[in-house]
């Protein structure tokens, strides 16, 4: 995760390179997890549009 | 999309899947908290799919049914309202400085028969028996429901898995007060900071902020984190009399 964006979004990096709007699943919100930038992140991206997703998992640094 | 398409099934005792064209368009999920709420959440692409798998998950679980939403999500926010769902508290996230010459807590002693035990340090069966007492004081009452979720309600198991996270405020052979510190490698939050109730007024907490903040920036970190429920104003005070600035808000929603 690069940026911590308005309205609960963040700019996630992926590893090819390209940027994607994403935002926190509720299972992580529901659970207290916190995102910060630099953190690693497993991203869903939207089968409807490739420039959103969803972050699903928060790796352990 | 065809929302006729979307069929809403549940594929497990807690998970739901919203599934069109072969393809989890939309995914909730339910989970118990040891005090015994259920919170939900819901992750769908569509407006639509949202509302068919709140329609169904509603349909299948017992009220009162809980969730938690940023505030900053309007949208989210509102597909939960478009559901029945109000809102019931609201945490507030703290950004907490560290630097004395910021918090103004360089100087805080702590009060007279009062020491400071250092994180890592306290011993684990004076920290369970101070635990235990908070937290019977706490559902004595406001009750968990009113706490953060860091404080869950465990009423039979350990409460204090990892003494290493706790500094403690000791007076004569027992502990006072407690902060509990996530370590979070960049931004180490505050989990839970308490005193016993015949301890209250005399400074204790402040001076256990101060240690804890103090020993964050003498390790090179600048900012801890903590979340403050809205209506507890001892706790607003004490985080916002050392320089915490608010970076957002959590809303946790009800339904009746």
């Amino acid at each position: 995760m690069v940026e911590c964006l308005r309205n609960a979004t963040f700019r996630v990096e992926l590893e090819n390179g390209h940027k994607v709007l994403a935002h926190i699943s509720g299972k992580i919100r529901k659970n207290y997890i916190k995102i910060l930038p630099f953190d690693r992140v497993l991203v869903e991206l939207s089968p409807y549009d490739l420039t959103r997703g969803r972050i699903l998992y928060r790796y352990r640094t | 999309m065809d929302e006729h398409a979307v069929v809403t099934t549940r594929v497990a005792e807690r998970q739901w899947h919203a599934v069109a064209d072969d393809r989890v368009v939309g995914r909730g999920d339910a989970s118990p908290r040891p005090d015994g709420r259920i919170f939900i959440s819901i992750d769908a692409w569509h407006c639509s799919v949202f509302d068919r798998l709140a329609d169904t998950m509603l349909a299948d679980l017992p009220e009162p049914l809980y969730t938690l939403v940023d505030e900053a999500d309007v949208d989210m926010t509102s597909h939960w309202e478009r559901a029945g769902f109000t809102t019931r508290r609201r945490e507030w996230e703290y950004l907490v400085p560290t630097d004395p010459q910021v918090t103004g807590l360089g100087s805080v002693p702590a009060p007279p028969g009062v020491t400071m035990v250092a994180i890592g340090e306290a011993e684990q069966g004076p920290l369970r028996t101070l635990d235990r007492t908070i937290r019977d004081e706490v559902e004595a009452t406001v009750g968990w429901q009113e706490m953060p979720a860091e404080v869950l309600h465990r009423p039979d198991g350990v409460t204090v898995p990892d003494a290493s996270k706790y500094a403690a405020a000791a007076r004569s052979d027992e502990y006072v007060g407690l902060v509990r510190l996530a370590p979070v490698a960049r931004r180490p939050r505050i989990g839970l900071i308490a005193v016993r109730s015949d301890h209250h007024r005399l400074g204790i907490a402040r001076a256990l902020l101060a240690h804890v903040l103090g020993s964050l920036h003498r390790s090179g970190i600048e900012t801890a984190s903590a979340e403050v429920v809205e209506s507890n104003a001892a706790a607003t005070a004490l985080f916002e009399g050392v320089g915490a600035r608010r970076a957002g808000s959590n809303l946790e929603l009800v339904l009746r």
